[in-house]
């Protein structure tokens, strides 16, 4: 039956070539914007690549206060002193690195002057984060008590300033802010939320060390747990300790709060603002922001799914005499609604594969046109299996209507080719 | 074998209320060849799909082999209709998109059965009708005799034991018609019970029993040769 089935739907997608068409360019121009969509998001959230850690660990980006009468409100990146004073000293937790958000740096070489964006971090953020070498070595403890004027820089940057291969940049002598560094190992090109810089130094080179009294300022933190069973725990201690923690202005602030977000928190907290007034903001919009994201993606799919029903009605109509002759012969309803929506799915899975290669190379256009800065992103196996899914639903969408409703045609009518 | 009781059948639009047919008592039996006659919009062909089951009385009652048709769904006349009859239409209603072969093997899509056993019961069917060498080719690659040999093949390959037939020769010439009709014959020798609407004068006296109908009623049937 499948063979008649599929004998059947090959020809008539061959008949209607144009409308055939058509239903492919809708599907796969849907399916394009939905899978890249998805890389995209699973770049960002998914444990891959240099976050391949995310799983087990969580960061603090913002430290936010307010008023007694929530007049007023203050909220920024955290002081070094915050993560040394409250949370460091963490039980439970294997690693805290304090890092500073990436902050624009003119870079001179002559009469050349480069703009990159660089990072100053401790020794533990090597050891959290898996960057991959490619010439050099990281930083060590030693260069961060030593306070060495030693820094890192992606392959990019190292090309873009010392050309040839990342080996090159070793050893190479880049003046930045006032400092002058010395290169001593260059790393892939990385776009993660917390990796994200073109060059990294030592948190000891900073020229002064008042950052070490600031409670705000411009650092992050990044908490690793032993498991991932053990980040609930964690992100309930760190709302505890926000809560014993003393501003340096209490009479003008009386609640300070922040939060240990995994990525997707992080984001949803930033996108959506979170809770700021529940049991500590421990709850970050994450599931909003999913339903979001996933209610605009159904969306984005139905509105061409009925743009497919209707189309779906005028070339099942125009089979209406077929669908008489098979019930004349023993189909059920059933049986031909089972049919016309398998016709549909086999349509939409091959523009699923359409869309799948389609979706590779506008991938690969984003990538080569640094839109993303450093984006390395795929049709990896999951991505692909997502695409297969958006597919298959795409085609039971389209097709379940038109095909249960012609498939309840009365045989005579069908058979006079009226619907 | 076929039993209908004060079958009517009344079409309704918006504005317009059609009666299309009234009243109708008709038994065929096992076996017999029955041409049902009439002029063009009398309801001959309406009372076709009501015995084959194909559109429903508005009142009235059927049976079909002794088993009365009332309360049937959906799946039961569909799994009668597969199993008891087969349709032979005027303008022959073969799929374009399927080789002849395929469109014989239709009905036996929905039994169960291999596709090995499907094939052999296609082609026997075609080699009754002499089409044996066609198998691969496409309707419109046949002559209209041809495709509703096609359309009797696939009519018979389930072995019914009704076949209803709506006009078979009307889109043939005399001599595909009269081969066709050669056909029909021979299957109901073969102890087919047949239904056939035709036009034909000539075509209904080869049959057992000519049913007139006019304005949606029977006019006293004419018997002719014993079933």
């Amino acid at each position: 039956m499948l063979r008649n089935y599929l004998l059947t739907a090959y020809k008539v997608f061959m008949r209607r070539k144009l409308f055939t068409a058509i239903n492919l360019a809708c599907i796969v121009l849907t399916l394009v914007v939905l899978m890249v969509i998805t890389a995209l998001l699973e770049t960002t959230f998914w444990p891959t690549g240099v976050e391949g850690r995310s799983n087990r660990f969580l960061q603090i980006y913002t430290i936010r206060s307010v008023s007694a009468d929530r007049s007023t409100s203050s909220s920024g990146p955290l002081g070094y002193k915050t993560i040394d004073k409250y949370l460091k000293p963490m039980p439970g937790v294997e690693r805290v690195s304090a890092f500073t958000t990436p902050d624009t740096v003119s870079i001179y070489q002559g009469d050349r002057v480069s703009e990159l964006q660089m990072r100053r971090v401790d020794a533990d953020y090597w050891k959290i984060l898996d960057f991959k070498v490619l010439a050099g070595r990281l930083p060590s403890e030693d260069d961060e008590t030593a306070g060495r004027l030693v820094a890192v820089v992606n392959a990019t940057t190292a090309r873009k300033l010392f050309g040839g291969a990342p080996a090159a940049a070793i050893g190479q002598a880049v003046s930045a802010g006032g400092q002058l560094f010395h290169v001593i190992g260059v790393v892939e090109d990385v776009i993660h939320i917390n990796a994200f810089a073109d060059m990294w130094a030592p948190l000891s080179t900073f020229p002064s060390s008042d950052y070490q009294n600031q409670l705000r300022g411009s650092f992050a933190a990044m908490l690793l747990a032993k498991s991932p069973a053990d980040l609930p725990r964690i992100q309930q201690e760190v709302a505890r300790i926000a809560k014993t923690f003393v501003a340096e202005d209490p009479k003008i602030y009386a609640t300070t709060t922040f939060w240990a977000d995994s990525k997707l928190d992080l984001v949803a907290r930033n996108l959506l603002g979170g809770e700021i007034n529940g049991d500590a903001g421990l709850d970050s919009g994450a599931r909003r922001l999913l339903t979001m994201i996933g209610g605009g993606m159904l969306m984005f799919m139905l509105l061409p799914a009925l743009n497919l029903v209707n189309l779906n009605m005028g070339r099942i109509l125009e089979r209406s005499a077929e669908i008489g002759v098979r019930k004349a012969f023993g189909a059920t309803s059933m049986h031909l609604a089972a049919q016309l929506v398998i016709e549909n799915i086999l349509l939409c899975l091959a523009g699923g594969l359409l869309g799948l290669a389609a979706t590779q190379g506008v991938l690969w256009w984003l990538e080569q046109s640094q839109l993303i800065p450093y984006l390395k992103v795929g049709v990896n196996l999951p991505v692909f299996g997502y695409g297969m899914v958006f597919a298959f639903v795409f085609g039971l969408l389209s097709g379940l209507i038109p095909a249960w409703k012609m498939s309840r045609l009365d045989p005579v009518h069908a058979l006079k080719g009226a619907a | 074998m076929i039993k209908l009781h004060k079958v009517s059948k009344t079409y309704r639009t918006d504005k317009v209320e059609t009666l299309a047919l009234k009243d109708i008592d008709l038994h065929v039996r096992e076996g017999e060849f029955v041409a049902m006659m009439g002029p063009s919009g009398c309801g001959k062909s309406t009372l076709l799909n009501i015995i084959g089951l194909l559109d429903r009385p508005g009142q009235g009652s059927i049976e079909i082999g002794g088993a009365s048709m009332k309360g049937y769904g959906d799946r039961q006349l569909a799994a009668l209709r597969n199993r008891t009859f087969g349709f032979i239409f005027q303008s022959f209603h073969l799929i374009p998109d399927l080789r002849v072969i395929d469109n014989v093997e239709l009905p036996l899509l929905y039994r169960s059965g291999s596709g090995a056993e499907r094939r052999r019961l296609a082609r026997e069917a075609l080699e009754k009708v002499g089409l044996g060498a066609r198998m691969d080719h496409y309707p419109n690659q046949l002559s209209g005799g041809q495709q509703q040999r096609v359309a009797i093949a696939r009519a018979i390959v389930g072995q019914p034991k009704i076949l209803l037939a709506d006009e078979p020769t009307g889109n043939l010439d005399s001599k595909m018609g009269e081969e066709v009709m050669d056909i029909l014959l021979k299957l109901n020798a073969e102890g087919a019970t047949v239904v056939m609407v035709t036009h034909d004068e000539q075509e209904a006296r080869r049959t057992n029993r000519i049913v007139r109908v006019f304005d949606g009623q029977l006019v006293t049937p004419e018997h002719l040769h014993a079933a």
